[in-house]
């Protein structure tokens, strides 16, 4: 045989080209005998190790379907990616996305409705995670989304510093500062009182706490008017005049990075940030790690953060299919239980939970609980296609502003109220 | 040269006829045709007038991105050029450790952005970081290179200037051997000092390599967003901000299309005419010369 041409390479090359533009990507691919779906990932260190393990054993436990999971970058990454693959026809049969994303991109009628596949879709979730409460009226509407890594916010505390100063867990805003302020120690070797990610996420729990949430009932995006100035300005407080918190440098997270590598060495003696790091901190930590629920201040609340897996439309029906599979395989108690006790993610299956409290998980590790009942005071997520862009373009640089340039909170919120309103 | 047929010359552009214009024109009409809609890229796009160029002017986000992406050239073209040209004058001798450091010099424009990236977020760590340190043991004030929003964007401009400096100071390197050795014995003969055969031989004769490297790097100053994606992103408040990343926030974060392509359209024009100012300066300059 003569060895291919650079004109055969061409041939080739050019064949397919056309191959792909004459969408022959309409038959499923399969691999081995067993259909395949790709799916997208957002998750970085233990918690990818802890999927990819999963995505394993359900190869093991079936031989029909194969998942090809490919790692895309933090969630914004992620989620640029996706938005760009689904404008060039070329989006993944399953992905995950954060709870804010998932009204605009149902909106925009990119999600493949999951009702729409055979057998029973109910698959005994704990409803505040879920798509049915995890959005205002999210049980009204067709099933694009099914919950996975989902969290709360939490208070983690250094066991052995608050037991030197004899301080307990803060459970009001009040007690937040004297905290704060009791734990910090000025001078040569900083340790901060406190430190928290400058976050639309955790300033969201501030003022659902001050008694406001971020969108009206009837669609006006209000940013929770006097209590999300009130949020706004406990920050400035505790960062600018009592400088007892660090807000944490860097963007998105990368500063909730910062503050939990302060956690861990013992720079900051309490952080705010996600349940998602419970086993990362306890295994990481050279002291006893302890977790408390967020401080009341009117009322106590908290939002749910993480992601919920989607299944773009696009892929052929049969990869779908393949990608539902799993999805169901994963909803099941021993996966959702398996995932959330090896990462600190609250377990998604209510059958899942109830086997943890008989099995006396939650006895042996009450950290794990935090979160958990702080569903108790869930605020749901409004069901508004603007929700994700008033997060990153109205609000998030906004909260910057108002800590690092010390702008005042009112007017920068004012400034926000105006953008979230633009077209 | 007289071509055989009338199409030949046309033929022979076509090639990159078609690649300027499939991968620079096409997309750059397309930016202009974009800048009048509201589009997300998953629905519809709806035409809405100037109102995207309203938008970036009447929130100062257009003078603001201008103001921080003109700063951080200025910095990065200015430091990297003098730099580069001193450099260039004090290595350019024969022997060992004169290779081995402009090799060195060099290498740092060599290496990947996002690698030169996270190295010097290492180094500038506020807290544990090697400048931090070194800064608090000669008991000396430091600050948060990366996270106070008044020094955040000449942080950025100074990484850059390390970064890019070699390649300005190898362009300054081949200029300084193009001078004929004769002009300096000339002007030594004349009695003319160091200073004086730099300012009247060295620098005339260097002029062109010097348009080069300021056009370029202005160019490539223009273009930085792995530094910015990598380091800050953009923040603290938006403070390093600059041009590419702008666009790429519109796009990819705010789902805003329409302004990303109208802050396009404004840099096309805005790179147009600072092109060729530069290039008029230059012109004027060889004509001189």
């Amino acid at each position: 045989m003569k060895p291919p041409t650079r004109r055969d390479a061409l041939r080739a090359l050019a064949g397919s080209i056309a191959a792909a533009a004459s969408g022959a990507s309409c038959a499923p691919r399969v691999s081995d005998g067993r259909v395949e779906a790709s799916l997208w990932f957002a998750y970085g260190g233990k918690n990818r190790e802890v999927l990819l393990a999963l995505v394993a054993q359900f190869h093991a436990a079936q031989d029909r379907y194969r998942i090809h999971a490919t790692y895309q970058g933090d969630y914004f990454e992620a989620l640029a990616k996706l938005r760009t693959a689904l404008a060039a026809r070329a989006a993944p049969a399953l992905t995950h996305v954060i709870g804010e994303v998932i009204p605009y991109l149902a909106e925009a009628g990119v999600l493949t409705p999951l009702d729409a596949f055979a057998g029973d879709t109910d698959f005994g979730l704990v409803p505040e995670l879920a798509q049915a409460r995890g959005f205002a009226g999210g049980d009204q509407r067709p099933l694009v989304a099914l919950p996975w890594n989902r969290s709360t916010p939490i208070a983690y505390y250094n066991k052995r510093i608050f037991r030197e100063l004899g301080l307990t867990p803060p459970t009001t805003w009040d007690e937040l500062r004297a905290v704060a302020e009791k734990a910090t120690v000025r001078g040569a070797t900083t340790r901060w009182g406190f430190e928290c990610p400058i976050d639309w996420w955790f300033w969201i729990a501030l003022v659902g706490q001050a008694g406001g949430s971020i969108i009206e009932a009837d669609g006006t995006p209000s940013l929770g008017g006097e209590a999300g100035v009130r949020a706004l300005e406990l920050w400035q407080q505790l960062v600018n005049r009592d400088r007892t918190m660090k807000p944490p440098p860097g963007r998105d997270y990368n500063a909730w990075q910062v503050a939990n590598t302060d956690f861990l060495a013992g720079r900051a003696a309490m952080i705010w940030t996600s349940t998602a790091f419970l086993r990362y901190l306890e295994q990481n930590a050279t002291f006893e790690v302890g977790a408390a629920p967020l401080p009341r201040g009117v009322r106590a609340s908290v939002p749910i953060g993480g992601t919920l897996f989607v299944m773009p439309k696009g892929p052929p029906r049969a990869e779908q299919e393949a990608a539902f599979a799993f999805l169901r395989w994963m909803m099941e108690p021993a996966q959702a239980n398996a995932w959330a006790t090896r990462t600190g993610y609250i377990p998604v299956s209510r059958a899942g939970i109830a086997e943890l409290e008989r099995s006396g998980f939650y006895r042996e590790h009450p950290s794990d609980r935090v979160a958990l009942d702080q569903l108790a005071f869930a605020e749901p997520w409004p069901w508004a296609p603007q929700l994700f862009r008033i997060e990153r373009e109205a609000v998030q640089p906004r909260l910057e502003e108002a800590i690092l340039l010390g702008r005042d909170a009112r007017e920068v919120l004012d400034e926000a109220r105006r953008i979230a309103r633009e077209p | 040269m007289k071509p055989r047929g009338r199409l030949h010359p046309y033929l022979m552009l076509l090639p990159t006829a078609v690649v300027l214009g499939l991968f620079f024109l096409y997309p750059l009409a397309l930016a202009f045709k974009t800048s009048f809609y509201a589009w997300d890229l998953l629905t519809p796009p709806v035409f809405v007038g100037t109102r995207n160029y309203a938008a970036i002017v009447s929130s100062g986000e257009l003078a603001g991105t201008v103001g921080r992406t003109l700063g951080y050239s200025v910095l990065v073209v200015t430091l990297s050029v003098t730099l580069g040209l001193a450099l260039a004058v004090a290595l350019n001798r024969p022997g060992p450790v004169y290779a081995f450091v402009r090799g060195a010099v060099f290498s740092a424009y060599v290496v990947s952005w996002v690698a030169v990236a996270l190295l010097w977020m290492w180094i500038l760590d506020a807290d544990s970081g090697l400048l931090s340190t070194a800064l608090r043991a000669l008991h000396l004030p430091t600050r948060s290179w990366l996270g106070d929003p008044g020094v955040a964007l000449i942080t950025l401009a100074l990484v850059s200037v390390w970064k890019i400096t070699g390649y300005a100071m190898v362009i300054f390197l081949a200029g300084l051997q193009d001078i004929p050795p004769s002009l300096h014995e000339a002007a030594a003969l004349d009695g003319a000092g160091p200073w004086q055969r730099f300012v009247h031989v060295t620098w005339p004769m260097l002029r062109p390599s010097a348009a080069f490297v300021g056009t370029t790097s202005l160019i490539l100053s223009f273009q930085a967003f792995d530094v910015v994606r990598v380091m800050t992103q953009g923040g603290p408040v938006k403070a390093t901000t600059i041009f590419v990343y702008a666009i790429y926030e519109h796009v990819f974060v705010n789902l805003r299309v329409g302004r990303a392509s109208a802050l396009i359209v404004v840099f096309f024009a805005l790179l147009l005419g600072l092109t060729g100012l530069q290039l008029r300066a230059f012109r004027r300059g060889t004509d001189r010369a």
